[in-house]
């Protein structure tokens, strides 16, 4: 029941797809074709004194990842794993991700956001762009794309990125906070999540392999150089421009705020692979679930984790970001977010406990 | 075999998707007359707090009841004949079972005190659907509320209603708050903590009279200490008994006492007939008849009875007791029986921290474990207790327990060393 005040009647509205939600979601879509299709924000931008409608672009997103992180950190002020974890995301954010750029910029060197790979940023390991920045960047990017980003992801999950680096998942945890209950918990979601992220991966690893080839063999084959700057030029207006931002934070009242990280985010479709074999994962205690669906409820990528809680079952979804909210909001303790080793003692327990029959909803999955 | 199940709670699905594991080709049919489809009674407040809609309520998606191919009925049943099989629901119809599960669950106790016939609105109870839609009504209301009864469920109305701006008076007719779980201590932890969110808390205070206009509006009550209280809500939550008044109005109802009666195989007294979760009464095969009224036995019975209707030998005995709730923003585990006579007992209370540990043993063995404010993993409790381990093993191991989220985890060296300090010989 809605509390009986204008202001809750209003935060109900919004945060539950009422009128002024589709109302705030065609803003944020016009927002971005506005960003994205015209000069409209260049003169806003230069009138503050920005040199472009990027940079403006990049200090509203800053200001609202900031501003949307006090408010998440008051909220869960109780809880050290909220705070710290969105002290660093606010801390990425405005320094990696805004002031770095812009201060590498100022003093004549490459813009280059520390804080971004492939494949997310499609652009850090593919030789016609990478190759212009200076050396030690190149390396970094290899680096980071290529070793850091898979092996932190072994040991700690995709979280380390999806919910303590990425911008994008960034302003979902801050200012996306109020919305994040929006995400569609049924398992058709699920099903078309599944297809369509490991679609885009497919594109994603198709397109970069051109883009080598071409580089290795394209001044012999213009035919071929010239179909993949083509390819490479649409995948970058439809993944990277509609659905990352117009569809991705533009259906942040309609859809929640991880629609584009759930369902076409080729680098959460990587992190997703690797979190499944690595030692990341959601650990379930016996037994004390209550069946509420607070956890389902409030998980951001739509994963019913009511449904493993109550048949016992501790798991490891692909698509989990390690937001920590599902712990946070369960009141019995349930879950526990946990990179197992072999030692922990959760994990002897669970062992010896887990050939026991206990309560098996599986057939319901 | 026609399966019906009367009640779709939490027994009662159980019960229904355990038979269908077995049976894929059983008819089943699960009857309710409070809901279309099983829904989270432990949830309600969440849904009085605009923290979920009735739908999240639901744990199980609604085409599921297709896949599994659970007939469902919304009616109450109003009549039994187990001589014939047949049940009559009150929309007239019959139908008849092979088996029955009575899964009927608990009712709310009513206050008896003097001028609680005359009440027609702003008395309200809070558990079911019902009650939910009836509270609502009056919360949009505003003004002055009081619950009576310190349960869990009481305090969760608290909850509910301070969260919608109502100024709530919280009566406790215990000397502390709910001293059937909680020590003194803990109970006044709790009840600072409830205080902190502006409830007037009184103990040792019950409701005497109710008082109401002419036309049945609740105006106030009596307390047992003499005071007047104006009200324009009165929440009850003086606890819980097993469903079966509507069992004397049937044509052969089976044999109760508290509950529906029922061996350790959940079968009734009636042929064919089981009963399970909070509205049974189970003569176990040694000690008092049992009458468990939280979820996570419902859920348990519900597995077992559907077992014992699949002709599986069922002999139920019921695990260490161990429950979990949360006041307020404090989460407490209770695992064991706490207050057993010459027990004796370690309680630490954490410096600047609403939280606290209480561990019990008798003849250096422990028994109980009461935890406060953070969280912990009651199996290794459970553990514990059945290897009968002496108190320094728990508090030397108690780490091993500990199920506080990542950067959250409790100083548990305090607590330790204060126990090594209290066991030292002067
Ligand atoms: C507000 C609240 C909070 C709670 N919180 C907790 C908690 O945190 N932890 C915990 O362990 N327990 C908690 N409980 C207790 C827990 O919810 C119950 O123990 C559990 O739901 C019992 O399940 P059940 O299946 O036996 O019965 P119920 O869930 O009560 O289901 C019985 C169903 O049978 C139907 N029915 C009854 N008679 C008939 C009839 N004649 N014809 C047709 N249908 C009928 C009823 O309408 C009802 O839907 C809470 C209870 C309440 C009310
Ligand atoms: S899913 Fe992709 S966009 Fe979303 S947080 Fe992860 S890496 Fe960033
Ligand atoms: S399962 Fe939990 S940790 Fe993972 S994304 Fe959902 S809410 Fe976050
Ligand atoms: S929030 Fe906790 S108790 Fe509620 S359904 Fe999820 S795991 Fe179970």
């Amino acid at each position: 029941m809605i509390r009986q005040t204008t202001y809750d009647r209003f935060a109900h509205d919004i945060t539950n797809r009422g009128i002024s939600a589709w109302l705030l979601a065609a803003l944020l879509t016009s927002f971005y074709l506005v960003l994205y299709f015209t000069e409209g924000l260049t003169p806003v931008a230069k009138a503050i004194g920005l040199d472009s409608k990027w940079t403006l672009y990049g200090l509203i997103y800053t200001i609202a990842v900031v501003a949307g992180g006090i408010f998440v950190i008051r909220r869960y002020r109780h809880n050290k794993y909220q705070v710290v974890r969105t002290c660093v995301v606010m801390f990425v954010q405005s320094i990696l991700a805004f002031a770095l750029p812009q201060f590498l910029k100022a003093i004549h060197q490459p813009e280059y956001y520390f804080s971004y790979f492939w494949p997310l940023k499609l652009d850090y390991l593919t030789p016609n762009t990478i190759f212009h920045y200076p050396l030690p960047i190149i390396l970094y990017s290899f680096a980071g794309s290529l070793i850091l980003v898979p092996i932190l992801g072994a040991f700690f999950g995709k979280r380390w990125y999806c919910s303590w680096v990425c911008g994008c998942g960034g302003l979902a945890n801050t200012a996306g906070e109020p919305f994040r209950h929006l995400s569609d918990k049924s398992t058709t979601a699920w099903k078309f999540e599944r297809a369509s992220i490991y679609t885009v991966l497919g594109i994603c690893i198709t397109l970069t392999a051109l883009l080598f080839t071409t580089y290795a063999i394209g001044p012999k084959h213009p035919d071929l150089a010239a179909f993949t700057y083509k390819f490479q030029s649409f995948y970058g207006l439809i993944v990277g421009t509609m659905l990352s931002g117009v569809v991705g934070v533009g259906l942040y009242p309609l859809g929640g705020t991880r629609v584009w990280c759930r369902n076409f985010c080729p680098m959460a479709a990587l992190l997703g692979l690797v979190q499944k074999v690595g030692r990341y994962r959601i650990t379930v205690k016996k037994n004390m679930c209550i069946s509420c669906g607070m956890c389902s409820k409030y998980c951001e990528m739509g994963i019913d984790v009511r449904s493993y809680a109550q048949s016992n079952q501790s798991f490891t979804r692909a698509s989990c970001v390690g937001c920590g909210l599902c712990a946070e909001v369960c009141p019995r303790g349930v879950l526990k977010l946990e990179n197992v080793s072999a030692k922990a003692p959760q994990q002897r327990l669970v062992q010896i406990t887990s050939h026991r029959s206990e309560m098996n909803h599986s057939s319901l999955r | 075999m026609h399966h019906i199940i009367i009640g779709n709670g939490v027994a009662g699905i159980t019960a229904a998707l355990t038979i269908r594991e077995r049976d894929r080709s059983a008819q089943i049919t699960l009857i309710s007359g409070e809901s279309d489809y099983f829904f989270s009674r432990t949830a309600l407040m969440y849904a009085f707090m605009d923290r979920m809609s009735l739908r999240d309520l639901e744990p199980l998606e609604r085409k599921v009841y297709d896949a599994q191919k659970f007939n469902r009925i919304r009616a109450w049943v109003t009549n039994l004949d187990a001589t014939t099989r047949t049940l009559t629901l009150d929309t007239g119809q019959t139908i008849q079972y092979d088996a029955l599960l009575l899964a009927t669950g608990s009712r709310p106790n009513q206050l008896t005190v003097p001028g609680a016939a005359a009440v027609k609105a702003g008395l309200v109870n809070f558990v079911t659907l019902q009650d939910l839609e009836s509270l609502e009504k009056w919360t949009k209301l505003g003004g002055k509320a009081a619950v009576t009864g310190g349960g869990l469920i009481g305090i969760e109305l608290v909850e509910c209603l301070t969260h919608h701006g109502m100024q709530v008076d919280f009566f406790v007719r215990e000397p502390w708050y709910w001293p059937a779980a909680l020590d003194k201590e803990e109970a006044a932890i709790v009840t600072g903590h409830i205080r902190h969110h502006g409830v007037n808390v009184y103990l040792e205070e019950s409701v005497a009279e109710i008082k109401s206009d002419t036309a049945g509006k609740l105006t106030g009550i009596t307390s047992t200490s003499g005071k007047q209280y104006p009200l324009d809500l009165l929440g009850v939550s003086i606890g819980v008994h097993p469903a079966i008044e509507w069992l004397t109005q049937v044509k052969t109802p089976p044999a109760t006492k508290r509950g529906i009666l029922t061996n350790p195989a959940f079968l009734t007294s009636l042929p064919q007939v089981w009963a399970a979760g909070d509205c049974a009464e189970i003569e176990l095969a040694q000690g008092k008849p049992l009458v468990e009224q939280i979820w996570y036995s419902a859920k348990r019975q519900g597995e077992l009875a559907a077992k014992s209707m699949l002709g599986d030998s069922i002999a139920y005995q019921p695990p260490i007791f161990y429950n979990s709730s949360k006041f307020f923003e404090i989460e407490f585990t209770t695992v064991g029986q706490p207050n057993a006579p010459g027990s004796e007992t370690f309680f630490h209370p954490f410096a600047g921290a609403e939280a606290s540990i209480r561990i019990t043993w008798r003849d250096s063995a422990v028994t109980a474990f009461n935890m406060l404010g953070s969280r912990w993993n009651h199996e290794f409790f459970e553990r514990w207790i059945t290897e009968r381990r002496a108190p320094q093993y728990v508090i030397d191991h108690l780490a091993e327990a500990q199920f506080d989220g990542e950067f959250c985890t409790l100083p548990l060296a305090e607590a330790q060393s204060n126990f090594n300090q209290s066991r030292s010989p002067r």
